[in-house]
C-alpha cells in the first residue's frame, strides 16, 4: 500500500454568524496516498474551500487532527511539503514569470543553478518558455494559472492542493490547464486534491468526493 | 539573498516598469531631509570654521594669560618662546577704554600689540580693509570697520582715547589728558563683535594708556604645524609661573563656541523633523501597500513565508527607502553646495542686493565646511526614522491571517 501523504481526522471547523455557531465541517476524514489525485465537489458555501485551507495548514481546526506524510503538520513544512494552486492565480505583479515560480524555492533556500534550471524546465513543461520574461500583467488568464502550476510544482512537493483552478477561465482554458494539473502530478508522482465545481474534471482525477452537510462522502 | 529582501528591492524596483510612485515619494522625501541637512549644518560650520579661522589668525592658537599684569620682556616670553611646539609668540595688552570722535562716545577693547613680533603670531594684514598696519605707530591706531562707521572716524582722521586710569587720577585731583591718536587703516574680521568695538595701536601706546609700565596682560602664541594645541598649552602651563596660565583659543572663546554650537544642534533638530514627516509618508505609503497587497500576503504565507519574514520584507523596503533616500540627498545636498555661490549671487542679483549681502552679513560667499561627524548623524537619523517607520505596516502585515488575507476584496 503507498504511503499516505495526507492525513486528515475528524477535522471540524465552525464559524459564527451573529450568535449562531455554524457547523462547516463536522468531522472529515480524508487520507490521500502518494500519487494519488482526489477530487472534492461540492455546492457553493459547501465549505470546500475552508476544507482545503485546514489541509494546506492555513486555517486552525476547531476540532480533528492533520498529518502531512505522517508527521504533524506545521507551517515551517508548508513550503518544500506542498504546493497550492488559486482560482485568482495570485501572481506577484512586479516579477517576471520565471521569478514567480521561482519565489517559491526562494520559501526554501536561496536559488541557484539546479533550482533556476527547474524553473525554466518548468516553464518550458507549462508551454510557457518564450513568456518567462514577460510579467504577469502581460499575460493572459490561462497562462497566468500555468504559470502558478509551475510554481505549485517548483519544490517538487508531495501534495498540490487546488482550489477552484478553472474558476477564472473560460471552459476550453480550463480544460487544458487541468489537463495540464492532472498529466504533471501523474509524471512527478504528487498527490493532487482537486476542488471544483466542474463534474468532467472531477471525473478525471482517480478518486471523487463529494463535501455535503460538512462530511465528504 | 533572502526572499523577504528581495521581494522588498522587486515591489520598491519592479523589474521592466517605471519607477514606482509611492517609492519616487517616499525617496524623495527623504531625500530633500536629508539634503536640507546637509546643506544647512556644512554652512553652519563653514561661518564656525571661518570665525575659528579668524580666531586663530588675529590671536594664535594658545593665549597665555596672567591675573595680573605681568612682565612677559624677559624669562617669561622667553620660556614660552622655547617650550617645544611653539612656532611664534607675541605679547599684548588689551582693556576697556573711551573713544570719541566729533563728540561721539564709543566703548571699545583696545589690543596694545608688539609690532616686532606680531607678524609671526597674527595675520592681521589678511583682514586690513583699508590703510597699512605698516603705518602704525605710537601716536596711531588701527579700528575695527564697524567701529569707525559708529565712530565716522577713517583713515587720515583723528580720534581721542581715554584711558580708565583717568577716573583713579581724577579722584587725586590730578588731570589726565586723553590721547590723540591718528586712524591709519581699518580692519574687519567678519565678526560682528570684533568688528565693532575694537582699536589696535602698538604695545607702548597700550601699556602708557593703562598704566603698565613694561608689563603686558598676555601673550599669544602661535603654534608649530605639527603640534597640537592642547598639548603644547598643557607644556606651556608645566614652565609657567603661579598665576600664569596658558589656554587654548577654544578654552579662550568656550562660551561663544557652545553658542555656535549649541545654534547648530537646534538648527540640526528643528530640521530633522523634515525627515521625521518624509518617515511618516514612508510609514503611509507602506501602510497603504500593506492594504493593496493583502491577498499577496496571504500568497506568500500560504507559500511558506513565515510570519517573522512578512514583516521583515516591509521593514526593508522602509530601510531601502531610507537609504535610497539618503544617498539621493547626499548627492543633491553636496550638488547644492558645490553650487551655492551661484545660487546666492544669483538671488541678491535678482532683488539687486548684493551690496546689502555683504553689509548685512559679512559675507559675499557663503562659506561651507561639510564635517564627517554631522554627515554621520545626518545619514544614522535618516536611515534610522525610515526603517521605524516601517515598523507599523510590518506588524499590520505580520498579523493578517492567511485565509482572511487570501480571501480579502
Amino acid at each position: 500500500m503507498s504511503e499516505a501523504v495526507l492525513t486528515a481526522q475528524q477535522l471540524r471547523k465552525d464559524y459564527l454568524s451573529g450568535d449562531r455557531r455554524i457547523e462547516v465541517l463536522r468531522g472529515v476524514d480524508l487520507a490521500v496516498t502518494a500519487g494519488e489525485s482526489v477530487s472534492i465537489r461540492g455546492e457553493s458555501g459547501s465549505g470546500k474551500s475552508t476544507l482545503l485551507n485546514l489541509l494546506a495548514g492555513l486555517d486552525a481546526p476547531d476540532g480533528g487532527s492533520l498529518a502531512w506524510a505522517g508527521a504533524a503538520a506545521r507551517a515551517e513544512r508548508r513550503a518544500a511539503f506542498l504546493g497550492m494552486v488559486f482560482q485568482a492565480f495570485y501572481l506577484i505583479p512586479e516579477i517576471d514569470a520565471l521569478a514567480n515560480v521561482l519565489m517559491a524555492a526562494r520559501m526554501v533556500r536561496s536559488p541557484g543553478v539546479a533550482e533556476r534550471a527547474r524553473a525554466k524546465e518548468l516553464m518550458a513543461r507549462v508551454g510557457l518558455a518564450e513568456r518567462a520574461t514577460h510579467l504577469p500583467g502581460q499575460l493572459s488568464g490561462g497562462e497566468r494559472q500555468r504559470v502558478a502550476v509551475a510554481r505549485a510544482l517548483m519544490n517538487s512537493p508531495k501534495l498540490l492542493l487546488a482550489d477552484e483552478p478553472t474558476g477564472n477561465l473560460d471552459e476550453h482554458t480550463g480544460d487544458a490547464v487541468i489537463d495540464l494539473l492532472l498529466s504533471l502530478c501523474r509524471e512527478t508522482g504528487t498527490a493532487l486534491v482537486l476542488v471544483t465545481h466542474n463534474a468532467a474534471y472531477a471525473q478525471k482525477t482517480g478518486r471523487q468526493l463529494f463535501l455535503r452537510e460538512g462530511l465528504l462522502h | 539573498m533572502p526572499w523577504y529582501l528581495y521581494l522588498a528591492l522587486k515591489q520598491l524596483f519592479p523589474s521592466g516598469r517605471r519607477f514606482p510612485f509611492f517609492t519616487a515619494i517616499s525617496v524623495t522625501g527623504v531625500a530633500l531631509g536629508v539634503a536640507v541637512l546637509i546643506v544647512v549644518t556644512s554652512v553652519m560650520s563653514g561661518f564656525e570654521w571661518g570665525i575659528r579661522q579668524m580666531m586663530v589668525d588675529t590671536e594664535g592658537e594658545v593665549q597665555v594669560q596672567a591675573r595680573l599684569p605681568m612682565d612677559a620682556t624677559g624669562e617669561i616670553l622667553q620660556r614660552i618662546r622655547t617650550t617645544p611646539g611653539v612656532a611664534a609668540a607675541t605679547p599684548f595688552v588689551k582693556g576697556f577704554v573711551m573713544a570719541m570722535a566729533d563728540n561721539r562716545p564709543t566703548f571699545p577693547t583696545f589690543r596694545g600689540i608688539d609690532l616686532a613680533s606680531v607678524e609671526s603670531v597674527a595675520n592681521l594684514k589678511r583682514y586690513m580693509r583699508a590703510g597699512s598696519l605698516d603705518d602704525l605707530d605710537d601716536d596711531s591706531v588701527v579700528l575695527s570697520s564697524i567701529l569707525a562707521r559708529s565712530l565716522g572716524a577713517y583713515p587720515g582722521d583723528q580720534i581721542e582715547i581715554y584711558s580708565p586710569l583717568l577716573i583713579q587720577k581724577l579722584k587725586s585731583d590730578e588731570v589726565f589728558l586723553p590721547r590723540r591718536m591718528r586712524v591709519v587703516g581699518l580692519f574687519e574680521v567678519g565678526h560682528q563683535q570684533l568688528d565693532s568695538s575694537t582699536i589696535y595701536g602698538t604695545l607702548r601706546t597700550g601699556q602708557e594708556i593703562f598704566g603698565l609700565g613694561r608689563a603686558v596682560h598676555g601673550v599669544d602664541v602661535r603654534i608649530k604645524p605639527d603640534a597640537n594645541e592642547e598639548a603644547v598649552a598643557a607644556q606651556l602651563n608645566n614652565v609657567l609661573p603661579p598665576g600664569v596660565r596658558a589656554m587654548t583659543w577654544m578654552e579662550t572663546w568656550d562660551d561663544f563656541l557652545w553658542a555656535l554650537h549649541l545654534e547648530k544642534r537646534i538648527n540640526f533638530f528643528l530640521l530633522l523633523i523634515i525627515v521625521l514627516v518624509a518617515a511618516f509618508s514612508v510609514m503611509s505609503s507602506l501602510l497603504i501597500a500593506v492594504v493593496r497587497k493583502t491577498r499577496e500576503i496571504g500568497l506568500l504565507s500560504a507559500l511558506g513565508a513565515r510570519t517573522r519574514d512578512v514583516a521583515l520584507c516591509f521593514c526593508a523596503q522602509a530601510f531601502i527607502v531610507g537609504l535610497a533616500g539618503t544617498v539621493l540627498g547626499l548627492v543633491f545636498g553636496f550638488a547644492v553646495l558645490a553650487v551655492r555661490n551661484e545660487i546666492v549671487h544669483g538671488i541678491a542679483r535678482l532683488l539687486h542686493r548684493e551690496e546689502t549681502l555683504r553689509e548685512l552679513y559679512q559675507f559675499s560667499d557663503l562659506p561651507s565646511h561639510p564635517l564627517a561627524s554631522d554627515i554621520v548623524l545626518t545619514i544614522v537619523f535618516s536611515i534610522v526614522f525610515s526603517t521605524l517607520a516601517g515598523l507599523i505596516p510590518a506588524w499590520r502585515a505580520a498579523r493578517l491571517k492567511p485565509v482572511e488575507a487570501l480571501r480579502h476584496e
